[in-house]
């Protein structure tokens, strides 16, 4: 098959995920037995007509075709539509905190991979597994995002950066050690070894070539992981990133915000991944 | 011994001494003593109390057990639907397949706990607490499934095109008598996914009720125990505190001993 053709294939896949997880998204939320129900109209700041009002407008929003149209119509006008929440549009809210997340996930994964990629190819020179190496690893894997970021406030040590590093290096040392372990018990590399090649110079010209495909599958894994941990990360430590944004819509049923903020996730997951395949598939060629 | 008997052993062990402290007669987790009020370790309670006086140590052992056992509950669901899911899609004509496997991609096309917040909070405001339990696992159940879906699929169609499943459909076996050839030889991918599932839905809670969409008070969960950490004032008074993150490391550490080792 031509690559313009596989690629093109890919591409609409893609976008017709995206598609897919907005719709079902908007779907998921608007028959959820609670979409109806609005935090504010428990709070007893507000007058009756003001619930009154919000009562009028959750019904006005009743259909989901409605909530399609508008959400459509938002999204084409290039504001993505109003915030339920804040009265203003989606864009104002999301481009400044898209930078921050985007700089807080770029920081986090760059410290992760060095971090993980140093610690295992010094942990998998050796031919068992360490338990030097692997015990913090796992240790840091069985404490929830929340509680490692809730311990770092406390001690007034560390950041959003450093807990969402730990929680990717932690995931991405086990699968690259694994690799790299495989990776070394090749006999090419036992002959090579065997032979005097420094490490350096294997793990430059037999190592890291051979294992590329993998490690940029981990590459798109990291990202996801990230991803994950950015709501509990940024919620605690008061970031204004994208993951607060969420989950404020997500407490205060802001469908428009949630929807876009979906997206964008969506965006990064499936281009990340179709990126990872299309590289690895070019490597292997 | 190995690793993975002595990790099954010590959970064992720890939830025979959870249930024994649970169901004691006069512990309960919901039991206040109005007069101690944060108080340290004491005969009476020998992890202290919380800031509404009750029993720390009763309601992490509480804690400890539904959380075990809604996990379990929820990793179970997510392996039979994976399996159903799985195992329809590698024997179904190939479009059908196709289809079952961009289901599975649009699950996974979102971070995992982003779809668990986004799913939580859209569910009603005033569910009573065994409700939201239940809730909870629920929907970590009902999202949990396609990524292991997609392990079943792979190992299904490995095994529909087999040659003793080539001969056996060529002989004229039926779906069922299909399914009961296929089922045991899907046990060595399906068991690991179901214990992996276990402590993954015992973070997952955690993460949720240390967001405020978890389990809803006055039942107790890990999530609304991590959340006292919030409070330094609290800290300073009592170092109990840091009891319930103690435990859920060591389960958390047990489960995937298990897990990993099979």
């Amino acid at each position: 098959m031509k690559p313009a053709v596989f690629l093109l294939q890919r591409l609409t896949r893609t976008i017709a995920i995206i598609l897919l997880v907005v719709v079902g998204s908007a779907v998921l939320i608007r028959f959820a037995p609670g979409y109806l129900s609005d935090a504010r109209e428990m709070d007893s700041r507000y007058g009756d007509a003001a619930r009154a009002e919000l009562s009028a407008e959750a019904a006005r929003s009743n259909s989901l075709g409605q909530i399609l149209s508008t959400e459509t119509a938002g999204w084409m006008r290039g504001e993505l539509g109003i915030s339920r929440q804040y009265d203003v549009p989606v864009l104002e809210l999301i481009l400044p905190r898209l930078a921050v997340t985007g700089g807080l996930l770029l920081r986090a994964i760059v410290f992760a991979w060095t971090l993980a990629l140093c610690a295992s190819l010094i942990a998998s020179v050796r031919r068992n597994p360490s338990l030097l190496w692997q015990t913090p690893a796992t240790l840091l894997l069985a404490v929830p995002t929340a509680a490692m970021a809730t311990i770092c406030l406390l001690a007034g040590g560390g950041g959003p950066v450093l807990v969402m590093t730990l929680l990717v290096a932690s995931r991405d040392f086990k699968f690259l050690d694994r690799i790299l372990r495989k990776a070394w018990r090749d006999p090419h590399l036992l002959q090579a070894r065997a032979q005097g090649i420094t490490t350096l110079r294997l793990v430059q010209a037999h190592i890291l070539p051979g294992i590329a495909s993998q490690l940029l599958a981990l590459a798109t894994l990291s990202i996801v992981t990230a991803l994950s941990a950015l709501v509990p990360v940024e919620v605690i430590f008061s970031v204004p990133g994208l993951g607060q944004l969420a989950w404020s819509a997500a407490m205060n049923r802001d469908l428009p915000v949630l929807l876009a903020v979906t997206m964008i996730m969506a965006v990064a997951v499936t281009f990340a991944g179709m990126a990872s395949d299309r590289t690895g598939e070019w490597q292997g060629a | 011994m190995n690793t993975k008997v002595l990790a099954s052993w010590l959970l064992a062990g720890l939830v025979l001494i959870a249930i024994a402290i649970v169901v004691a007669p006069r512990n309960s987790y919901s039991n206040q003593d109005r007069e101690q009020l944060l108080a340290g370790s004491s005969p009476h309670h020998p992890a202290g109390t919380d800031a509404l006086g009750r029993d720390r140590m009763v309601r992490v052992c509480a804690a400890f057990l539904l959380s075990v056992a809604g996990a379990i509950v929820a990793s179970a669901a997510t392996t039979l639907a994976a399996a159903a899911v799985g195992t329809l899609a590698a024997f179904s004509p190939a479009f059908l397949g196709s289809v079952a496997m961009l289901v599975c991609d649009v699950f996974l096309a979102l971070p995992w706990l982003f779809l668990l917040m986004m799913v939580r909070s859209a569910l009603p405001l005033t569910t009573s607490p065994a409700h939201s339990a239940a809730l909870t696992f629920l929907v970590l159940a009902a999202l949990g499934w396609p990524a292991c879906a997609r392990a079943v699929y792979r190992g299904a169609l490995d095994l529909r095109n087999a040659e003793w499943m080539l001969q056996a459909r060529a002989g004229g076996l039926r779906g069922k008598q299909i399914a009961r050839h296929v089922l045991p030889n899907l046990m060595p991918l399906l068991i690991p996914q179901f214990l992996i599932c276990i402590p993954a839905f015992v973070i997952a809670e955690a993460n949720l009720g240390a967001l405020g969409l978890g389990i809803g008070e006055p039942l107790p969960s890990w999530g609304g125990m991590l959340l006292e950490l919030d409070n330094s004032a609290m800290l300073l008074q009592t170092r109990w505190v840091y009891l319930p993150i103690g435990l859920l490391v060591l389960v958390l550490l047990l489960l995937e001993t298990v897990a990993v080792e099979v």
